[in-house]
């Protein structure tokens, strides 16, 4: 008998210990949840703060605070100051679900932001659709984000065109005709733009000599590797994440696989290189903006954010900071900060100007923007081409 | 390049499935001889191994041998620098793995075997979570300890890694067969393993014998966690989790209880999942190495070097 009490007891306590460390994540995401006041607008946030792409999060809700720190430092939205609620979702699509039932429900925002991967995206985008509140993704590029509903938009480019840039990009400019694909099957993001590169190398003339997946939280690559060195391709184009890019790229080079890698907007992150060492070296990925940009929005932002932060900012704190300033354009353009008001504004975007390009929301709510090509030199990117939505098809 | 050759293929795939499957190894003999013992799957032994990993990075950071600017490239790791970081690592993962024996299991030793084995597994949860507070989520880079060098022999490639992760695996295995049956400690453990009662009325310590069982799987756990470290220099507080799974499958494939059986269910369950994604599709390797496995088991239920009679190790 006791030593079954001390058993419970022993069982409660890991209980709690664990509930206690859960919970201490949990506490960090969420900000004050004060009730709406009608001097506010409340914008409901949802990204990655933790878990293996904690990095797309923190980067992301880097460029949402500083947006969000100049409009209201200049004022707010006319008079209505911003008021940011921000949720972790984990890295898990399953978690964005589950906060967005919760900002949509016990926060009560106008208008959301998230999340960066397509697939808590989609996940999160019927639960906003279902409350009437418009959901704005920085930065997920997957088609099937925006078919969620007619609440959801987004401010980036699109896998099918990220995916024929790409295609594109390696059959016409550098010239490559056998290319070789290596996605991450349970992967919405890695998926898509596997399957768009796929279809519009094959329409370009060009062929795929190997097609490679794999599942779950891998982190090494070997047999992958294996079954496309021995099919000898120009190019392979991986479009994952940076956490796995590079442990890809060392496994390429361990077994003398010297073709370039080519990727999508996932590499992006100021640990790649490093991740990577120098086997990313002459290798290529889309990007959304040129950081080298005379622009003066965009040299404004990044003075802005090294000030801020004292680091370098990416391109999903420029989405994440696109995103805000035109959740604020929708509310000038509808006539208030009503989520209809809002979800009427963000469709009569036109001509935006952004950090990320100047781009307009078609009818299918999706942002219509060019993609620049970035070669990895060294610790250095540098722009390759510009390639225009028109360029493509 | 000329074709690549079938056959060159093909023993590509078994020479990547060597080296995976030394690891599963060296990681299943950690679950087998905690069970040999005690009877029970040490379910945090996964968390060990990335606690292994953790703490030779902590010591190479301290050592100032990570680089500060993320845009700059890790310097490689000299040699003696290398083997004392492994030692510490091994060092401070004994110690884990006797703290969590002695405050986890060693209470409920003797509550029957679903207890421990419960606590096994919220020790192995507070561990990932906790790492995950700890450590941060993001994954950190290895320092480099070894530059990468590939050997070709015919066609099949071997990176120095994967070479330094069987051949380490060996020797480890051998030493340990041996300790275990040549030495004093080693047979008070094979005694505690076929009757810990006699054991102890024979003047056996069973309270430092299980300690230093817990000490040893802990010490090759580390030892595992910096090898896969070298070959896949990016260490998150969840690296543990897929391992740690193969190797238990690994460890009652081969024979629970059993060394070499544990090294022999490693190596089969990773040149299976090589051979599999070399000659079908790579994300299927998983599911038909485990269909494999299932087989085995339903004809020899113990393992395959598992005895169906009641004595281990």
């Amino acid at each position: 008998m006791r030593k079954a009490l001390s058993l419970l007891a022993l069982l409660a306590l890991l209980a709690v210990a664990s509930v206690a460390l859960l919970g201490g994540c949990k506490d960090k995401g969420g900000d004050n949840a004060a009730a709406t006041e009608s001097g506010e607008i409340k914008i409901g946030v949802f990204l990655s703060l933790s878990g293996k792409n904690a990095d797309f999060g923190k980067t992301t809700k880097n460029g949402i605070d500083l947006a969000v720190e100049e409009i209201n430092a200049s004022g707010g939205i006319g008079g209505k100051k911003i008021v940011l609620v921000s949720k972790d979702t984990r890295s898990k699509p399953e978690e964005a679900q589950t906060v967005a039932k919760a900002l949509a429900t016990a926060d009560k925002v106008a208008v959301a932001i998230g999340s960066v991967e397509s697939g808590q995206s989609i996940k999160a985008a019927p639960v906003f659709q279902e409350a009437g509140i418009p959901m704005v993704s920085p930065s997920s590029t997957n088609p099937d984000v925006t078919k969620q509903g007619d609440r959801i938009f987004r401010v980036c480019y699109l896998d099918d065109f990220q995916g024929q840039a790409c295609a594109a990009f390696a059959f016409k400019d550098l010239g490559f005709k056998k290319a070789a694909i290596i996605f991450a099957q349970d992967d919405d993001y890695s998926k898509g733009l596997a399957e768009f590169f796929r279809s519009s190398f094959k329409a370009l003339g060009g062929t795929i000599v190997e097609d490679v997946a794999f599942q779950g939280e891998v982190s090494e690559f070997k047999d992958q590797v294996s079954k496309i060195a021995a099919a000898n391709p120009e190019v392979i184009f991986a479009p994952v994440y940076y956490g796995s890019i590079g442990l890809i790229a060392r496994d390429f080079r361990k077994q003398g696989v010297k073709a370039p890698l080519l990727g999508g907007d996932g590499w992006e992150s100021p640990q790649l290189i490093q991740l990577a060492g120098e086997t990313l070296e002459g290798c290529y990925f889309g990007y959304h903006y040129d950081p080298d940009d005379k622009d003066e929005k965009v040299q404004g932002y990044l003075k802005a954010y090294k000030a801020k932060f004292n680091t370098e900012p990416n391109s999903l704190s420029a989405l994440g900071y696109d995103a805000v300033y035109a959740i604020k354009k929708a509310i000038e353009l509808g006539g208030g900060a009503s989520s209809d008001q809002i979800t009427e504004g963000l469709r009569k975007v036109v001509d935006f100007h952004g950090v990320t390009g100047t781009f307009s929301i078609d009818q299918n709510r999706n942002a219509k923007k060019p993609i620049t090509m970035l070669k990895i030199g060294g610790t250095n990117l540098s722009k390759v081409k510009v390639i225009q939505p028109s360029d493509v098809k | 390049m000329a074709e690549v050759s079938l056959t060159t293929e093909l023993l590509q795939y078994v020479a990547n499935g060597i080296a995976k499957g030394s690891t599963y190894a060296l990681m299943a003999v950690g679950y087998t001889l905690v069970y040999g013992v005690l009877q029970l799957i040490n379910f945090a032994h996964a968390e060990v191994y990335m606690l292994g990993s953790y703490f030779a990075w902590f010591q190479a950071k301290w050592a100032g041998y990570l680089p500060d600017d993320k845009g700059a490239r890790a310097e490689t790791v000299p040699i003696g620098m290398v083997a004392l970081f492994v030692a510490g690592a091994m060092a401070a993962c004994a110690l884990v793995g006797m703290l969590i024996e002695r405050v986890a299991y060693r209470p409920l030793r003797g509550a029957g075997r679903l207890a421990p084995l419960i606590t096994a597994i919220g020790v192995s949860l507070l561990l990932q979570y906790g790492g995950q507070v700890v450590f941060g989520t993001e994954p950190k880079l290895f320092p480099t300890f070894a530059e990468t060098r590939v050997y070709d022999v015919g066609g099949v490639k071997f990176p120095n890694t994967n070479i330094y992760i069987v051949l380490t695996s060996v020797v480890l295995m051998l030493g340990l067969t041996l300790f275990v049956n040549k030495t004093r400690p080693g047979a008070a453990m094979r005694a505690c393993s076929h009757d810990m009662r006699t054991a102890r009325l024979m003047g056996v310590n069973v309270n430092a014998t299980v300690s230093l069982t817990f000490a040893i799987g802990s010490a090759l756990a580390a030892v595992a966690g910096v090898l896969v470290a070298m070959d896949q220099p990016a260490i998150t507080p969840l690296m543990g989790v897929r391992i740690g799974l193969k190797a238990f499958v690994a460890a009652v494939v081969g024979g629970i209880g059993s060394i070499p059986g544990a090294a022999l269910g490693g190596l089969l369950l990773g040149v299976s999942e090589s051979v599999v994604s070399g000659l079908w599709k790579p994300v299927y390797s998983e599911a038909v190495a485990f269909v494999f496995l299932i087989v085995v088991l339903l004809v020899k239920p113990s393992g395959i070097l598992g005895k169906s009679v009641r004595e281990k190790v």
